[in-house]
């Protein structure tokens, strides 16, 4: 259902006239107006952003207690750097993630947790352990994993990445229509894995900011990102301190909050439904007030003028 | 004889309206004491309740137009275009609502500054009534606070320790011959209720009078009575 502006209260047609009222992140179901921040804990050394703070276990176990005690409401763990880096192997990677998530699931039974990997692999292992939602940063290139999703009943986010390998930065790269492109293999990457046997109401789409795009292709999937949410899926984002962001303003890491909840408002009012973010009681607050604004969520405590 | 006439005096802030405070009730003492006073009220099952409260003009409102809620406040579809309760009435009505009442409802708006004519008249009106109670809706003072709508007035103090001890003593002279300079100036939004109530009380002594409530938790005056006339 083709819509633009801001998304309204109530139900919404979602693919092939179904009612995405719900989205079931394996043991998580969240009503169709829900924001959802999804925290991003590193078992890397080298991950562009906390650059190896959580690569400990019992600091990782630190990180997801305190994402939870902020507002978080799953947690993404990856293994691998995104970017190029230290070479991580699927046995290595095997080692940082799937004990990892099998005690996150222990002490937090009924926390979503997500796994970013783009190797079935690895997938296969980490669902067994537990985990709820496969995060394919890497957009379809072991298509395996989509199987593995529907084998263990996990979530999925297709994503879109112009076919770019694991961990490979851009070059140049061009696009008609960045946006068109982003619905076109999303879209097609959603149904293969409805396809496939994974659960409709489980399957998001990311148009991947930064990921085989240059700072203005990013720019424009956030200023057009109503035309991903209105084919119906439900759309993550992930724009937290990326480089989009501090190119667009000319900072470094560490400087890039401001402009990273811009950009999360932004997308939260076209009607993006997941927010990965390294910050997540800001975000909540962003998002929170977005949903006010929106009319989705009554304010805390309203009373300027009413006594 | 007819029975006694059983009045309560509840404030009338929009913030009664459950929903236009969000997540967490605002006033949630005062929402208990107004509830408890108009079950009160309604207890011994009146005739009628009639219901006065102040408005930009006065006379009788039809007891079938919706409450404003919208207007203040919430995210629901817009009202109509339309007549509705004044401000005061409607959370008479809501507070009557809430009580589950469903008996017949008298709606009266008094003028903001009403004349002795004006208050004469409304009481004749009121006291005409066999078996009705009577549901009033007033506030004392807004200027009790920097942060109060009216800011801060010292005044407000005095003026209104004086009204909750003529609410609580059953005394209704100084209600009736409230300084009614003073009362504007000090945003009393109640000010003509409480002369009404005060004329009704010369008339039928009160037998009962009790200040169950009173607070000013946004530097507005709330003071919540009841009273049982002759």
């Amino acid at each position: 259902m083709a819509r633009s502006g801001p998304p309204v209260r109530g139900m919404r047609l979602g693919p092939a006239g179904t009612v995405a009222c719900v989205l079931k992140l394996g043991r998580g179901e969240f009503a169709d107006t829900d924001l959802l921040v999804m925290a991003i804990v590193n078992r890397t050394r080298d991950s562009f952003y906390d650059r190896g703070a959580t690569f400990d276990e019992e600091r990782a176990l630190d990180r997801v207690r305190q994402v939870v005690a902020d507002g978080a409401d799953l947690v993404d763990i990856g293994g691998v750097k995104a970017g190029p880096g230290e070479v991580v192997d699927a046995a290595e990677e095997l080692r940082r993630t799937a004990p990892f998530v099998a005690r996150v699931r222990e002490e937090l039974p009924d926390l979503v947790v997500s796994v970013d990997t783009w190797r079935s692999e690895v997938a296969r292992e980490v669902c067994a352990a537990g985990a709820d939602l496969l995060n394919d940063a890497w957009g379809g290139h072991d298509p395996e994993l989509a199987e593995v999703a529907a084998e263990h009943g996990a979530a999925l986010v297709c994503t879109h990445t112009n076919g770019a390998a694991p961990r490979t930065p851009p070059h140049r790269p061009s696009y008609a229509d960045v946006v068109a492109s982003a619905v076109r293999d999303t879209v097609a990457l959603a149904d293969r894995a409805v396809g496939l046997g994974v659960r409709r109401e489980s399957v998001l789409i990311d148009p991947a900011h930064d990921f085989d795009k240059n700072t203005w292709h990013s720019l424009e999937l956030t200023r057009r990102l109503d035309e991903l949410v209105a084919t119906g899926w439900p759309v993550l984002v992930s724009l937290s301190n990326k480089d989009f962001v501090g190119e667009t303003l000319d900072l470094p890491l560490g400087e890039r909050l401001a402009g990273t909840l811009a950009a999360t408002a932004v997308s939260a009012w076209h009607g993006a439904r997941v927010f990965r973010v390294h910050e997540v009681a800001e975000t909540r607050q962003v998002l929170d007030m977005v949903a006010s604004i929106r009319g989705t969520r009554d304010p805390a405590r309203a009373v300027r003028g009413l006594a | 004889m007819s029975d006694a006439v059983r009045v309560a005096l509840c404030p009338h802030p929009p913030l009664l309206l459950r929903e236009l405070s969000g997540a967490v009730d605002a006033v949630p003492a005062l929402r208990t004491a107004c509830r408890d006073a108009v079950a009160d009220l309604v207890a011994r099952h009146p005739a009628a309740v009639v219901v006065v409260g102040a408005a930009d003009h006065p006379g009788a409102i039809d007891d079938g137009l919706p409450i404003e809620v919208r207007r203040f406040g919430t995210t629901g579809p817009r009202t109509e275009p339309g007549p509705t309760l004044p401000q005061s009435l409607g959370i008479g009505r809501r507070l009557l609502d809430e009580a589950g009442w469903r008996g017949r409802t008298s709606l009266r708006a008094v003028s903001w500054d009403a004349g002795p004519d004006e208050l004469t008249a409304l009481a004749d009106d009121v006291l005409g009534r066999p078996g009705a109670a009577l549901l009033l809706l007033g506030d004392g003072s807004a200027r009790r606070g920097e942060k109060a709508p009216g800011f801060l007035d010292e005044r407000s103090f005095g003026f209104d320790d004086a009204v909750a001890d003529a609410l609580a003593s059953g005394n209704p002279g100084p209600l009736r011959d409230l300084d009614t300079g003073l009362a504007a100036e000090l945003m009393v939004g109640g000010r003509s209720v409480l002369r009404l109530l005060g004329l009704l009380g010369e008339r039928l002594h009160p037998t009962r009078a009790a200040l169950t409530h009173r607070e000013d938790p946004f530097g507005v005056s709330y003071l919540v009575a009841r009273w049982d006339l002759g």
